[in-house]
């Protein structure tokens, strides 16, 4: 019987999971019964009750603190996953270096005098004969990592695929977008942090651009060097009222920043938008219990300079 | 240079993304990882109730992922295989709660009733709704309860269709089974959950 089928699917309905053709009917057989109109509106009551257990949103404190926490595994774990990059397992290769002994000798021959991810077919028998690609100088380029080798079955030829880098030179103005882009790309992945620091002091004249402003968002959240951090963090002041999401990396930086220089700046450069709730938030913790007493008492005053409404 | 510039990559889809922290490179994994992270800490903050455990099952999803992100091959969705391994881990500690309740402790509490000494109740968390009164925290708790009697399984059709919204179908593919499977749980956890709450109006 129809109200039967519409008692069973009534659950689907209110989850919004009935095919289109299926709702209409159900909605057209409720329009004249008030039986299972009845149903609806109980299974209704029972889905608002289940907000009583509302999902709540991670407090900023939270979501910091576990990024930090998995930035520490991750770099823990990379050292792990240097054989995965190389994407060949080691001891596969071993074994196949045994049904051709000259092959280790030749490979390494072969890698420095090659060009840029250049593949190489090495044909193994009496002694090898390497029939190569571009030759360039080995100063100017050297092997990143081996991405690939592989042995045709049943025959000697081997073939292997490896990167190379090599060192070249960019110039131009801070409009050119290949400038641009080096730049983005030293102020993440640069070890030396002089080079880091260059690259966000250049960027933090263009923060207008998306990339630049997510690029220093990134240095402001992740940078080893507090001085690279406070430079982004300056720059991305100007943005803290109008770009959510930099409010709230600049909020991060107020709860975990390891420098007080970076929190005590960050906490400045928040006043504009002290009223809004997740920062008011977290003055209110800051004020409260924060171990530094210049940040205590600065948020203290702030606080006591928003209007009262609660 | 050929590898993707790190500023580009979060306007780039995830595939892109993906294949870049296939390659090792691990700004790009970090980038994966801030677009989901939200949504995998709002779920294991709502099934364990506890900012702590949250944190754990965050932690080791993210690792978990970064670790096999070589296997995955683009059979299905990223967002899809973010929530399977969340959801997987999910599951692991629910059943673990299952089996710590079995030899729990019971205690009576100041009206007679009998209570589990280790239930996991919603903690006060910082940043919720001061304003929700004691009453709905009672009711909150009572709910609390009641999704503990599901099993593991039908907790967590439960929690990722009513209250984290994901389709039927979705579901299904996240906990490796059909749509149909994740309906019929669907229905049963609902009925259980009515009948264990029966009482509040």
């Amino acid at each position: 019987m129809k109200c039967e089928w519409v008692k069973d699917n009534v659950l689907l309905y209110v989850y919004n999971e009935l095919p289109d053709d299926a709702r209409y009917e159900l909605e057209q057989h409720l329009a004249r019964c008030t039986d299972c109109t009845a149903e609806l509106k109980t299974t209704r009551k029972f889905h608002a009750m289940l907000s009583e257990l509302p999902v709540e949103e991670p407090s900023p404190n939270l979501v910091a603190a576990s990024r930090m926490r998995l930035q520490e595994g991750l770099e823990t774990a990379e050292q792990g996953r240097f054989w995965h990059r190389l994407i060949f397992d080691p001891a596969a290769w071993l074994r196949q270096v045994r049904f051709a002994p000259a092959l280790a000798a030749a490979i390494f021959i072969v890698g420095f005098a090659g060009g840029i991810a250049t593949t190489y077919k090495v044909v193994s028998d009496k002694g090898a004969s390497i029939a190569s690609g571009p030759v360039s100088s080995p100063a100017e380029s050297s092997i990143t990592g081996i991405q690939s080798i592989s042995q045709d079955p049943g025959s000697n030829h081997i073939s292997i695929k490896y990167n190379t880098v090599s060192t070249q030179e960019a110039q131009g103005s801070l409009n050119d977008q290949r400038i641009q882009q080096l730049l983005l790309f030293a102020a993440r992945n640069n070890y030396n942090s002089g080079v880091r620091m260059d690259s966000v002091d250049l960027l933090t004249q263009e923060p207008n651009n998306t990339h630049v402003r997510e690029a220093l968002m990134y240095a402001l959240r992740y940078d080893s060097n507090p001085g690279v951090r406070l430079k982004a963090l300056d720059s991305l002041g100007a943005f803290v009222k109008s770009d959510p999401r930099v409010r709230d990396v600049v909020l991060e930086a107020l709860i975990q920043d390891s420098n007080p220089g970076v929190r005590t700046d960050a906490l400045r450069l928040l006043d504009p938008v002290r009223a809004d709730s997740s920062v008011r938030t977290v003055l209110q913790e800051l004020a409260r219990s924060d171990q530094n007493q210049y940040i205590r008492s600065q948020a203290r005053i702030m606080l006591s300079q928003l209007p009262e409404f609660d | 240079m050929r590898g993707l510039m790190a500023g580009q990559a979060s306007r780039i889809d995830d595939t892109l993304l993906v294949r870049e922290a296939q390659r090792g490179n691990r700004a790009a994994f970090e980038e994966l990882v801030r677009s989901y992270d939200q949504a995998v800490l709002r779920l294991a903050l709502h099934l364990t109730g506890s900012e702590h455990e949250a944190q754990d099952v965050y932690q080791e999803a993210f690792l978990k992922a970064y670790k096999s992100i070589g296997n995955f091959r683009f059979e299905c969705s990223f967002y899809t295989w973010i929530y399977r391994i969340v959801t997987n881990l999910c599951l692991d500690h629910l059943r673990k709660r299952q089996v710590r309740k079995e030899d729990a402790p019971v205690a009576t509490d100041a009206t007679g009733e009998q209570y589990d000494v280790l239930d996991q109740v919603p903690d006060g968390r910082s940043g919720a709704n001061p304003e929700r009164n004691l009453m709905s925290r009672e009711l909150g708790k009572r709910i609390s309860h009641a999704l503990e009697k599901l099993t593991p399984r039908e907790r967590m059709v439960f929690e990722l269709k009513h209250y984290h919204g994901l389709k039927l179908r979705t579901v299904g593919e996240v906990l490796n089974t059909t749509e149909e499977t994740a309906k019929n749980t669907l229905f049963r956890a609902t009925q259980k959950l009515r009948g264990a709450l029966a009482d509040m109006r």
